[in-house]
């Protein structure tokens, strides 16, 4: 047998056999500071505010980051193979909490750390990703913050602005799971209220293109519905360029997705639901325990509304909606 | 060290991804694309079996069953279809992104709270990160040792002999179509296996989780052979393999422990594999430049 071989064998297995004397002693020297690990899924706007607010709810809560508590982020950049080595360094670190924004995330680091508080972020379904139990009592290690939307806020907004509406398109990514959810919940929703609903899915950012002017030949929807969906996000310039050539308007359910060109939305503000799990955090810092800590939702949302892309597109906004609404000023960015 | 331990083990899981690979990409002398839709198939299969119910090391067998069935597909598309291989494998592949949605009935399965093959019981003892270690070990042993054994026998010397030379071997009377269709079919089975491996050590599949995999199965292949450069048995070249798939989640380890943004990782992975893929021809090219200061040297006299 070839020696080089041999040795890189024996040494592989010396390690092992070190590794396994370290965790039999178990020396487990307690931080100073604890830590608390942050991997997100991936980058694009929406998350990036999570993590934001995730900061701001700490430090709100008692939690100055670098002298109170340490942070280790880790962006998994969306690629599958990434979540389990960063969740494995969460587990050697010792995490005090562990946190993972959006659901592939979060059942990356639940399915490698049992022992230690888990928190999920901006996961839609946690129930049906096997996170939580049930929502008010978790029963295990992890507990966390949904971003399920308010869609019947979302769609009487949507009514109240365009009351001529009969047909609304609907475009998802058929492989993001939580989009896929919410995308079939407003499809009954609308149906309920007696619309006709027309649903499209891209399987990639690259069908955007093609599907959307499928969508709106011919201005075959009224309007468009978008809900919460990264891929759409990250390529809603597309979206809105064939919606504003057809003059339909695009109501997505994320506020980023506003400025990028959308009309309105009752948002689920991104920073707020990053604020709820930096305080539910410091809480489990505190001592709180994940199995008795209720998966909580944001109530309400805000309503924003992007005021030139609204008259751009001839849409008057009544009193009603006025008083509460937030506006964005500037198309684009 | 956790985290190495922690790589060493994804190091043996993945490796069934180069083990698998290496029989179309080195031995037939193929890039095969099927692979980017039955790694995740695999996953599909198994965590779709194992929610309903069924013994996790079963779901990975039929896993690995379906993996076989498209390598078939590609087999066929490539020997009777005459469709150039790349193409006949990206068609699979396609066709399997729809199938796996199928399949699961949703684009992301958990697995959470399920039993897998490396959190069942009788691992119960062994410390964190260790029976990814063990149960990978166990596998990877018995998945080259079993092929080794295999590319010894008659047919499996065919097989060999079809890779090297297809005219000579069709000469010999060797079924030069059969042979490169059993060959897709073995493959593409391992690389399911490796991708229900995958996903009961992650703990959910994920139709999305194909895409770059075959960098990932080539980068064991080619960092084993870099780093062992001598002439080497079959059972000894398989072996490297492996520990070029342990070796490559150690360079991954530490890019990420260096700090360096994980949006980059994917440029890494291209830049280690590259350097490994010119290291032969950069040692040559080296040599000849001292060759080249030689001859001019001994010219000057």
């Amino acid at each position: 047998m070839n020696k080089k071989i041999v040795g890189t064998v024996i040494g592989l297995g010396v390690i092992l056999a070190i590794a396994a004397g370290q965790s039999v002693i178990e020396k487990k020297q307690a931080n100073q500071v604890p830590t608390v690990g942050v991997m997100q899924f991936m980058a694009h706007p929406a998350l990036n505010q999570i993590y934001q607010g995730i900061r701001i709810g700490l430090e709100d809560n008692g939690y100055r980051i670098g002298r109170d508590v340490k942070i280790d982020f880790q962006n998994a950049q969306g690629d599958q193979s990434n979540l389990k080595t960063m969740a494995s360094r969460f587990e050697s670190e010792h995490t005090a909490v562990a946190v993972g924004i959006a659901t592939p995330a979060a059942v990356a680091i639940a399915n490698t750390i049992h022992d230690r508080p888990v928190v999920f972020s901006a996961s839609t379904n946690p129930v049906s990703a096997k996170l939580v139990k049930n929502y008010a009592r978790p029963g295990k290690n992890v507990t966390g913050v949904s971003d399920q939307a308010p869609l019947e806020q979302q769609l009487k907004m949507m009514r109240t602005l365009l009351p001529q509406m009969q047909t609304i398109g609907v475009i998802y990514t058929s492989s993001d799971d939580s989009a896929t959810t919410e995308a079939t919940k407003f499809q009954h929703l609308a149906q309920q209220a007696g619309l006709t609903v027309k649903m499209y899915s891209i399987a990639s950012s690259n069908d955007l293109n093609q599907t959307s002017l499928q969508m709106v030949a011919g201005h075959n929807v009224d309007a468009v519905f978008v809900p919460t969906d990264n891929t759409i996000a990250g390529a809603m310039s597309t979206l809105i360029k064939n919606t504003d050539a057809a003059k339909v308007p695009v109501f997505p359910t994320v506020d980023t997705m506003v400025k990028q060109g959308g009309v309105a939305s009752e948002s689920i503000n991104q920073k707020a639901i990053g604020i709820a799990t930096g305080k539910m955090v410091a809480k489990i810092l505190d001592g709180a325990e994940p199995a008795t800590t209720p998966v909580d939702f944001m109530k309400t949302g805000d309503l924003i509304i992007n005021r030139a892309q609204a008259e751009k597109l001839g849409i008057t906004i009544p009193d009603t909606l006025d008083q509460r609404a937030h506006y964005i000023e500037s198309i684009g960015k | 060290m956790e985290i190495i331990v922690s790589a060493i083990g994804q190091g043996l899981i993945w490796a069934t991804l180069g083990v698998g690979l290496f029989l179309s990409f080195r031995i037939l002398n193929f890039p095969d694309m099927t692979v980017e839709g039955t790694f995740p198939l695999g996953a599909a299969v198994s965590v779709t079996l194992i929610t309903m119910g069924m013994n996790p090391l079963l779901a990975a067998l039929i896993a690995a069953f379906a993996g076989g069935i498209a390598g078939l597909v590609t087999g066929l598309l490539y020997t009777k279809g005459k469709i150039p291989i790349l193409l006949a494998g990206i068609l699979t592949m396609t066709a399997i992104y729809s199938i796996n949605l199928r399949i699961m009935g949703q684009a992301n399965k958990s697995l959470l709270g399920m039993t897998t093959l490396f959190n069942a019981k009788w691992l119960d003892f062994l410390p964190t990160n260790f029976p990814t270690v063990l149960v990978g070990l166990i596998l990877i042993t018995l998945i080259t040792g079993g092929m080794a054994l295999f590319l010894q026998t008659e047919l499996g010397q065919a097989f060999i002999a079809t890779g090297d030379n297809p005219a000579m071997a069709r000469s010999m009377g060797i079924n030069s179509d059969a042979m490169t269709t059993m060959g897709l079919i073995i493959s593409n089975a391992l690389i399911a296996f490796g991708g229900a491996l995958v996903a009961q050590n992650n703990g959910f599949a994920d139709v999305n989780m194909g895409i770059g995999i075959i960098v990932v199965a080539l980068a064991s292949i080619i960092i084993g052979e870099v780093a062992f450069s001598e002439q080497m048995t079959l059972g000894e070249r398989l072996m490297t393999i492996v520990i070029g798939s342990i070796l490559y989640r150690f360079v991954l380890v530490a890019v990420l422990y260096a700090g360096f943004n994980a949006n980059d990782l994917n440029l890494f992975s291209a830049v280690i594999l590259g350097l490994a893929l010119l290291l032969p021809q950069l040692k040559q090219k080296i040599q000849l430049s001292k060759v080249l200061k030689n001859g001019v040297a001994q010219h000057g006299k």
